[in-house]
């Protein structure tokens, strides 16, 4: 019978920890201290980068940026400020480009930054990197002495911009693409603040400060190496797992918080917030090959059937902004005449949106309050991601569009399932969303030659190819801004909201977020335990 | 023993290529492939189609199968296009993490599994019974993820005995093998029972209490010994499964392991990775269960393996 008491006594004591665990213990507050230098930050990520080689995958953050410099930067109010560039200058016909770079300027390998070095990176980017287009038409890049780089189009590509202000572009270090070759992101090195040092891959990349670094650009107030020692990025994929993490204060900055932990961290002591719109929108692509969708008046009654704010509010927890323009406002390009127009057309209107159906021939009701034309039910499919966010939209949209007599079928898909239906335009509609800082997304959304453009007319196609040659930036902002207008009055597709990028930290100091780059992570510092 | 061996060695070539076969079909009838993952929301049509071609995936898929089978045969499994590593290599960084997790759940899982299970078929249709089998139908029922919060929760961050997430060394994976343990002790439990009752009907375990010998004794040397075969089998699979990985246990303790690795590259379309990964899990199960033969034999000399 020993046993038997064994059981109760391992019973009792799982009962006394379950009495424990009501008890408030607070993690040690660490407000009346100071900053310090020195010290490992902890940064949670919820996605793990495929590699560190930044020419060799679409997806760049915070992860995989700080090993190297940007060519040229953004502000914070994304003016264009010198990074690795000088100061460059454009041929009067837009099809070259002179760049001057910053001296004394040294590769983690202590290799010296030369135009020779740069043209190295940037023929291996043109060569091998999934984005290569950002380069557009090159036909040539030389390094006429050593700190001046000259790259020559066939053709004026004013976006060209956009990937020199990206991380794809900064300059790899020569030193290991000789010893590494293809295998440079398993040992990758840059010009940047920071130097990798392990990578154990589903926990953790560890990267150390740069001892050497003092070229930091104008948006970092130190111009030197990061403050801390060390920064590790740790990938945890459950979300209670890292919000326990982050309230013990084994991580310091947490980025991309669910919305639905805000409001309990909002309440943390000792914790504070960061909220930046996105580069970007959630919307709902439309196919515009099919029948059905090729009625304009069909498209505007979805848009107009639409809720944002409900969305917004519901979904997103508030953490959001409602769209109804092409651009989200941080791209350079938007426009808030255009952003006031579609506000104007496509708020919420049940009646308007009946009666567009109406006017399309939807004009019978069957039992279930669905549309009906020709013994045909108005029903259409929506596809989506698992993301649960995306699920309560779906939701949400459903309800709204049963008010018009529209029946929206849910369905999830994981998203290469669903990047292959759009490909082959075997959907009706999509959750998507996109993001880049450069109103050029709206040609690779509806340009030529993209497989999986969403809609088109030749006016439309004409003028994001002017936009591409126009190297004024004034008028090539004016080419965008009727772009925005056609898309709006045509409506091939329903923006929805920007989203915000919500980011938790704690017992840090000088925590600032460049919206064009990432974390300004020179400037953070540690504040000191006591 | 040696003809068996060699027997069992050519059973399992047979069943490795037919695993082959499975899994390459499998990969490439699931839409999608890593070009769309790659190239992202931005691909042209060429670069898709350069893309594929280096890949080779534009090649017939019975030269693409061949051309899979021959590397395996030589001992390749191929080499992720996502992440740029060899299988091999993406195995050696995390099959050690979830062989470990795997053998200290067994036996936290068979230890406590085993043992309850003998006490509730000793104690038949009494309290101390009915109490193991609400026990074991907790273990079985209660999901994974929510004891390993609940683990977390209580010992991790109330307690701060062992660290919430993340891998450094033997005591990052306490908590994560109770986990796993736990919810294989209701099924071996039963299974144990079940036989042990059996077992006790039998004549040679009176003749043995009657001859004098230690109740105890004769429970755990001539009851349990018996009653072993089945509950074998049963680890046999609970490990076989293990070390697929447990992708739920693995997330939420934030452990680099295969299972959670698995799903990832199947999300990812990493169809060279997934290919790879699952002939060398089902090399691990067949070994398992040519392990769990030998150790029947072991057991139980009157078993021939002939």
């Amino acid at each position: 019978m020993l046993e038997n008491h064994k059981i109760w006594i391992i019973f009792l004591f799982l009962l006394v920890l379950t009495g424990c665990s009501t008890e408030d213990t607070t993690p040690k507050s660490q407000d009346a201290s100071k900053a310090t230098n020195g010290g490992e930050l902890v940064i949670s990520s919820v996605r793990e980068p495929d590699t560190l080689d930044v020419q060799k995958t679409t997806w760049v953050d915070n992860a995989n940026v700080h090993l190297f410099d940007y060519l040229i930067g953004r502000d914070m109010d994304g003016s264009i400020i010198p990074g690795l560039v000088k100061d460059y200058t454009i041929a009067d016909d837009g099809k070259s480009w002179t760049f001057h770079l910053r001296e004394n300027v040294k590769f983690h390998s202590g290799e010296e930054l030369t135009a020779e070095s740069v043209k190295a990176s940037m023929e291996r980017f043109i060569k091998q990197s999934p984005v290569n287009f950002l380069a557009g038409p090159i036909t040539g890049v030389e390094a006429s002495d050593k700190s001046t780089l000259i790259v020559n189009f066939s053709e004026p590509y004013a976006p060209f911009i956009a990937g020199l202000t990206s991380i794809y572009l900064s300059p790899l270090d020569p030193a290991a693409l000789k010893s590494e070759g293809d295998k440079f992101g398993n040992k990758p090195s840059g010009t940047g603040p920071l130097l990798f040092e392990k990578w154990i891959r589903g926990d953790s990349i560890t990267f150390v400060k740069n001892e050497q670094y003092n070229w930091g650009p104008s948006d970092a107030e130190n111009k030197g190496g990061t403050n801390v020692d060390k920064v590790v990025f740790r990938f945890i994929k459950d979300e209670n797992t890292r919000m326990l993490e982050f309230n013990q204060g084994n991580i310091q900055i947490m980025l991309d918080v669910p919305p639905s932990s805000v409001k309990t961290l909002e309440n943390t002591d000792g914790v504070q917030l960061h909220k930046l719109l996105d580069n970007g929108l959630t919307y709902l692509a439309i196919n515009n090959d099919k029948p059905l969708f090729q009625d304009p008046k069909v498209r505007k009654a979805i848009n107009l059937a639409i809720d944002r704010n409900q969305i917004v509010q519901y979904a997103m927890e508030g953490y959001a902004k409602p769209m109804y323009g092409p651009l989200s406002p941080t791209i350079p390009g938007y426009s808030e005449k255009v952003e006031k127009m579609a506000e104007q057309m496509y708020t919420r209107n049940v009646e308007q949106a009946k009666q567009l159906l109406h006017d399309a021939g939807w004009s019978n009701v069957n039992g279930n309050g669905v549309l009906v034309k020709e013994s045909k039910q108005l029903s259409i499919e929506l596809l989506l991601t698992e993301e649960p966010v995306m699920q309560r939209i779906a939701q949400i949209l459903q309800n709204q569009l049963k008010e018009v007599g529209i029946d929206l079928r849910i369905t999830v898909q994981d998203d290469s399932t669903i990047r292959t239906n759009e490909s082959k335009k075997m959907h009706d509609l999509i959750l998507w969303q996109y993001g880049w800082s450069d109103p050029d997304i709206l040609y690779i959304l509806f340009g030529k030659d993209i497989p999986t453009r969403l809609f088109s007319t030749p006016e439309l196609e004409e003028l994001l190819i002017k936009a591409r040659q126009t190297m004024d930036e004034k008028a090539r902002m004016a080419v965008y801004e009727r772009v925005q207008e056609l898309l709006v009055t045509e409506s091939p597709w329903v923006p929805l909201f920007a989203r915000e990028r919500i980011t938790a930290y704690r017992d840090i100091e000088g925590f600032k977020v460049n919206p064009y780059k990432k974390i300004v992570i020179q400037d953070i510092k540690l504040k000191k335990q006591q | 023993m040696l003809r068996y061996l060699f027997k069992r060695f050519c059973t399992m070539i047979l069943t490795l290529f037919g695993v082959s076969i499975l899994v390459f079909f499998m990969v490439h009838l699931i839409p999608g492939d890593p070009v769309t993952y790659i190239l992202g929301d931005f691909a042209t049509n060429e670069a898709i189609a350069k893309l594929r071609s280096e890949m080779g995936l534009d090649q017939p898929t019975v030269s693409q199968y061949l051309s899979f089978v021959s590397g395996v045969m030589q001992g390749n499994l191929g080499t992720s296009y996502i992440t740029g590593q060899s299988v091999w290599e993406e195995i050696a960084q995390r099959f050690p993490i979830t062989l470990k997790l795997g053998i200290i759940s067994l036996l936290i899982g068979s230890c406590i599994g085993i043992l309850l299970g003998v006490i509730s078929a000793v104690n038949q249709n009494t309290w101390a019974d009915y109490l193991v089998s609400i026990v074991s139908l907790l273990g079985v029922s209660a999901p994974g993820f929510w004891i390993a919060l609940f683990f977390i929760y209580v010992f991790s961050f109330q307690l701060a005995i062992f660290p919430i997430s993340g891998y450094a060394g033997w005591h990052s994976l306490i908590l994560p093998s109770l986990t796993l343990g736990l919810g294989s002790v209701g099924n071996i439990a039963r299974m144990t029972r079940s036989n042990m009752l059996e077992v006790l009907k039998q004549d040679y375990m009176r003749t043995a209490l009657a001859k004098g010998t230690r109740y105890w004794k004769v429970i755990f040397g001539h009851g349990l010994k018996n009653a072993f075969i089945p509950v074998i089998t049963l680890i046999g699979i609970t490990f076989g499964n293990l070390l697929a990985g447990a992708i739920v246990t693995e997330t939420v303790f934030g452990l680099p392991g295969m299972g959670s690795f698995t799903v990832e590259s199947i999300v990812k379309r990493d169809i060279y990775t997934v290919q790879g990964l699952v002939m060398f899990l089902g090399m691990m199960f067949i070994l398992t269960n040519l392990l769990v033969d030998l150790i029947y034999k072991w057991i139980d000399p009157r078993i021939t393996l002939e």
